[in-house]
């Protein structure tokens, strides 16, 4: 229902084979090693199901066999209910005992089943998540990854269920009720298991044709989300370029698309009922016919067409379920495909070496590194440079051109083709990972903050700092001032979308939680374009407090801080083409001579 | 409710039809355990092997017009059901389309988006299911009755109370089920922000060691999540247990009533009879247990229904009236005051600026100085509180905002993509652009380079929201196609953010060329962006506080020289 409509993104359906399949089936039984127990108790269960559903028509049939005797025989004054009564008695157990066991296995399936393969594997993959590598997260979409875990697990979830449960419990009945009804009449129980086949072929057929226009319809529906998406998101300028009839047009295009899809999808999903229906009432006819015909002859009792009736009504509803999971597994198996596929996902690998970061010293060398983010497009070929502690290497260049990749080499979120990259003469590759990123504070262009209280968003990288220590922080970051005229103070609860914030508060905060985490080496991202003037002011001020003492790599925006570094690195279009202090580049009236002056410019009219 | 399902009203002969149509397959289905205790009575009873034979015969007749009816009675309701979902959604996508940017803005975006995609989606999954599963109930339930009570009315007096027993079940159900999706709703959600929070904070995680927490905290939500589904799960299929086991002991009674009153000589119903009834029972159980799911959801399209209302009550544009007008580029603020709300502190305070036709304008100041309020004034998207707009001493109040709109070139803060190639996207400032029209705006607006080393160059298709481009790119696109509109006036606001200052000092070269004679505002942060304007005027905390050239701010206005400093080291 509506539910799935909120999906913002659609993955592309694998092409799965049936090896691809049967292999896919394979990983979803394996995966329920840990509750077979509990579906042995299921499939228990349900023969007890079974058994009470085959015994109710048969006591309903002889129950009324006893009736209409007594009805056909007119034999008024001799007592009828009397022997009746332990039938009738056993007959409300069985119902009750079939409603017991039902709703417990219901509530087993629910429990056991599905929360294994919905909760348990959503948060294996969460699990997954902390040792994928950044690339991979970098090249997914963020919408695909969610996707993954809610609707595609669901979607693998309700299967499973539905498969072991339904089709477990469905065959049983058949098997249960074809007996039954081959030892209650045999000619008559032939007719049933002739005719019942072909409604359920016949409805398999109908949602075949019907599930193309079913995706048409789901496929439309998020053509007409994105069309409304886009036309509420860029509002204003659809206003300023009076484009609101363009976009009604857009719309009652896709949106007519979508009603004859849906139209059809609801004609032919909605024939199956009736031509169902059709072909058990043919059945019921033709039980009649010949169980009338018998009757007549004297060759059945009455009840037993009763019973057979009964039991008709019975059998062809398991059938339906069969033909209904078979439907469900194939439309799921891309999902659980998807799903598989995440959780075998190549993972990052973990490195060893001690690492004790109080006594890093600080110094960086890359020597002779080579990297690239595609194999068909090197980056970086052979890059040498180092940085003394204390020191500040300034990376500038154009929008676009790779400054970011040297912050993805150092915190080892990419792995380097050549060459190595040392502090303190230690190669990273030799360090654990997660110890040396430790040995890094970062401040990112994009700020990030999490939900959660300004205090804790400052003490991330110190989770057991005390009050005091957070307060320090802030005041050296001058945040302290503003955070006070915040409603709860250090309290109040702060997201990644909040408005409470400006963006250069955010940054500030970042700043707080660099200089309170205390790493030895520091990575900046300098942020400028969305900050005010007086903040900006703050911002230059707690990041050069921030960088006293330490190493760092600036990402540079502003002039001040290129002026200042040890070694500026100018890149373009990801290759290092120019490297050295301010002066010299200067000198050289190279490529950064030109950036420099832009930001003088005069502009030729 | 009622206002949402008035979109019925034009389909309300395609929906008598459907019910009427939908009934009688559902009657036709009863009235063959009808036939089968005439079958048993009279053909049986008597031995008489021709009476069975014409009552089969009757019984296919039944079962054929039953299917007939029902086809028809489905494609009618098909046809209802989606015209009346295309029509809903496109009358709420009108409705937004046609209301003011003051109206738009009381509602978030995403709740609009919700309201006018989730929410009707809901409606017509309700719509859906009463007109395939609960629109034959009553007719099954009442046609099940009436048969019985032809037979014996005590007997069928079980029938009428077995059947609402059962929807009071559904009714507590659905009750007690509502507020625990409601909570498994939220928690999805919970663990989809937790998610997309951690994904895209990847690096800082990382970087603090903090994963294992990051994954406790999802692994909390979506324990919380997963209890309350299975809860609701539990409640809602435990309907299927109770409801079977009612109805069986309905049959249970029904056999042991008919057993006693035939003992006592009372009963009217036939041997014949009760193997009916029985089997009316078992007809209604069915039909009952697939309206039941169906039931229970429609609290919820009551809920969507009202969401929707919020969005239909939003008032239409009022400023379709006025005066068109040819502007040459002069605009003039006198006394411009604005308020978001009646009471609550100015975003633009007194504000008087000229300008000239033909005259390169920039307005710089901090985030919160009111900017962008200033431009949605100018482009009519508000109205000033108090004092007035003139375009060549035409008060603005006195124009369409068509008029307004088609003679500025705007390029927003918010970058705006819309699916579709890079021509669309550009066009859609003149619609009958020729191609080298179209190059030759990419070519100002600097993006030419990229464009041309694309596969499908102007084809490229640009996915939502720009995906697929830069922020940079992105803006670039949108300024290209505010070049290719031609209009008197054009209107940067920080458009040119996310460029580096070599491609931006290239742009701006050759804006100056190619709109020389044009009245160019540019809004921005950026000094050098500002700096080699006509006029610069400093905004700072809604109020203009200065206007002037570079050199004559930058030794007079305190504002404008902090900016300067800040910007650029105080060097140069």
């Amino acid at each position: 229902m509506g539910r799935g409509s909120r999906r913002r993104f659609r993955s592309p359906a694998p092409k799965l084979t049936n090896k691809d399949r049967l292999a896919l089936y394979g990983k979803v039984l394996k995966e329920a090693r840990p509750i077979w127990k509990w579906i042995v108790v299921s499939c228990l269960l349900c023969c007890v199901i079974i058994v009470c559903a085959t015994v109710g028509p048969k006591l309903t049939g002889a129950l009324t066999d006893e009736i209409y005797a007594y009805w056909q025989a007119g034999n008024r004054g001799i007592a009828l209910v009397e022997p009746m009564i332990p039938t009738l008695l056993t007959l409300l157990g069985v119902y009750t005992l079939g409603a017991i066991m039902r709703w417990l296995n219901m509530y087993l399936m629910n429990n056991v089943v599905s929360h294994h393969y919905t909760c348990a594997i959503r948060i294996r993959m969460s699990d997954k998540v902390r040792r994928l590598p950044v690339k991979f997260v970098d090249g997914t979409p963020v919408g695909q990854i969610l996707e993954n875990m809610t609707d595609d697990v669901s979607a693998m979830g309700n299967s499973v269920h539905q498969v072991v449960n339904t089709m477990m419990q469905g065959i049983l009945q058949m098997i249960f009720i074809s007996v039954a009804m081959l030892l209650e009449d045999w000619r008559l129980g032939l007719i049933v298991l002739a005719t019942t086949p072909a409604s359920v072929l016949l409805s398999v057929w109908l949602s075949g044709k019907g599930r193309k226009y079913h995706h048409q319809n789901f496929a439309e529906a998020a053509n007409l989300y994105s069309v409304v998406e886009e036309s509420y998101t860029n509002f204003a300028t659809t206003k300023a370029y009076n484009l609101e009839g363009d976009l009604v047009g857009k719309h009652a295009a896709v949106n007519g698309r979508q009603k004859e899809a849906q139209e059809k999808a609801l004609f032919l999903s909605g024939l199956a009922q009736p031509i169902i229906t059709l072909v058990s009432g043919l059945t019921f006819i033709a039980v009649n016919l010949v169980g009338g015909f018998l009757a007549v002859k004297g060759l059945v009792p009455v009840g037993t067409v009763v019973t057979i009736v009964l039991f008709a009504r019975q059998f062809s509803s398991p059938l339906e379920q069969i033909a209904a999971g078979v439907a469900q597994m194939q439309r799921t198996s891309a999902a659980a495909y998807r799903v598989f596929n995440f959780l075998g996902m190549e993972e990052e690998d973990p490195r060893s070496g001690e690492v004790d970061p109080k006594n890093v010293k600080g110094d960086v060398e890359f020597r002779h590194v080579a990297f690239s983010y595609d194999p068909q497009t090197p980056l970086i070929g052979d890059l040498s440079f180092s940085a003394k502690q204390g020191q500040t290497i300034a990376i500038v260049g154009p929008t676009g051109a790779g400054k970011t990749t040297l912050v993805n080499l150092l915190m080892g979120f990419y792995d380097i083709d050549g060459g190595e990259i040392t502090v303190d003469g230690v190669p990273l590759s030799q360090m654990d990972r997660d110890a040396a990123r430790e040995l890094f504070a970062m401040v990112l262009q994009e700020t990030w903050l999490f939900r959660g209280t300004v205090a804790e968003n400052v003490a991330y990288g110190k989770p057991n700092a005390t009050r005091e220590e957070i307060i320090r922080a802030c005041d050296q970051a001058y945040c302290d001032h503003f955070i006070r005229t915040l409603p709860k103070g250090y309290d109040t609860i702060i997201g990644d979308e909040s408005t409470t914030l400006s963006g250069g508060q955010k940054q500030l905060l970042t700043i707080a939680r660099a200089i309170l985490s205390d790493r030895r080496l520091l990575i900046l991202d300098e942020a400028t374009s969305n900050v005010d003037t007086r903040t900006e002011i703050l911002i230059q001020k707690a990041m050069n407090h921030l960088m006293e003492g330490r190493t760092c790599f600036v990402i540079a925006h502003r002039l001040s801080t290129i002026v200042h570094a040890d070694r500026i690195l100018v890149i373009r279009d990801g290759d290092i083409v120019e490297m050295g202090a301010h002066k010299e580049l200067l000198k050289k009236n190279g490529f950064y001579a030109q950036l420099y002056a832009s930001q003088y410019d005069k502009e030729e009219a | 409710m009622k206002r949402i399902f008035s979109h019925l009203l034009p389909y309300r002969k395609g929906m008598i039809w459907a019910s009427v149509l939908m009934a009688l397959a559902s009657v036709g289905q009863l009235l063959l355990p009808a036939y089968m205790s005439a079958v048993v009575d009279e053909g049986i009873y008597a031995q008489d092997f021709p009476v069975i034979l014409r009552y089969c015969g009757i019984m296919l007749l039944i079962s054929l017009l039953a299917v007939g009816a029902g086809i028809v009675g489905r494609k009618l309701a098909s046809t209802v059901v989606s015209g009346f979902c295309a029509d809903l959604r496109s009358h709420i996508f009108r409705k937004v389309m046609g209301i003011s940017h003051r109206a738009f803005g009381q509602m978030d975006t995403g709740a609009m988006v919700t309201r006018s995609t989730q929410d009707v989606g809901t409606v017509s999954w309700v719509a859906d299911m009463l007109s395939s599963n609960i629109i034959s109930i009553p007719a099954m339930f009442i046609g099940g009755v009436v048969l019985s009570f032809m037979a014996d009315p005590i007997l069928a007096l079980v029938v009428l109370c077995s059947v609402p027993l059962v929807f009071v079940m559904v009714a507590i159900i659905g009750r007690k089920v509502t507020p625990r999706w409601q909570r498994s709703d939220d928690y999805i959600d919970r663990q989809n922000e937790l998610m997309r929070q951690r994904l895209r904070g990847i690096r800082v995680i990382r970087a603090f060691r903090r994963e294992p927490d990051e994954h406790r905290k999802i692994a909390e939500a979506t324990d919380i999540m997963a209890d309350n589904i299975i809860k609701a799960n539990v409640s809602m299929q435990s309907l299927n247990p109770i409801a079977t086991f009612l109805l069986n002991s309905a049959t249970v009674l029904i056999l042991y009533l008919a057993a006693l009153r035939m003992e006592n000589g009372t009963s009217v119903a036939t041997g014949g009879d009760v193997l009916a009834i029985v089997q009316y029972v078992a007809y209604i159980m069915t039909g009952v247990l697939a309206a039941s799911h169906a039931i229970v959801m429609i609290p919820r399209a009551g809920v969507a229904c009202r969401r929707i209302l919020e969005v239909l009550d939003l008032p239409e544009d009022e400023q379709n009236q006025g005066q068109e007008q040819e502007f040459s580029g002069k605009v003039t603020l006198e006394d411009v005051t604005f308020s978001f709300e009646a009471d609550s502190q100015p975003a633009v305070k007194n504000a008087n600026m000229e300008i000239l036709p033909g005259q390169r304008v920039a307005i710089i100041g901090s985030t919160g100085s009111g900017k962008s309020t200033l431009v949605k004034l100018l482009l009519g998207f508000r109205q000033p509180s108090s004092g007035r707009i003139l375009f060549d001493d035409t008060p603005s109040l006195d124009l369409t905002g068509g008029c307004i709109r088609r003679q500025i070139s705007c390029v927003l803060q918010k970058t705006a993509i819309f699916t579709g190639s890079i021509r669309e996207n550009i066009a859609m400032g003149k619609p009958d652009a020729t191609d080298e029209e179209i190059w030759r705006a990419l070519e100002i607006a600097q993006i030419k380079d990229f464009v041309e080393k694309l596969p499908d160059k102007l084809d490229y298709f640009l996915e939502l929201s720009g995906a697929n481009l830069s922020g940079g790119q992105r803006q670039r696109i949108a300024i290209a196609r505010a070049i290719i509109k031609d209009a008197p006036i054009y209107i940067f606001d920080d458009s040119f953010s996310a460029l580096d200052f070599l491609t931006e000092s290239r742009l701006r070269a050759r804006l100056r060329q190619e709109l020389k004679g044009k009245t160019q505002i540019v809004v921005t942060q950026r000094v050098t962006t500002a700096k080699n304007a006509d006029r610069i005027f400093v905004m700072d905390r809604g109020l203009v506080v200065d206007a002037g050239r570079h050199e004559e701010l930058l030794e007079r206005c305190q504002v404008y020289r902090e900016i300067y400093v800040s910007q650029t080291g105080g060097e140069a």
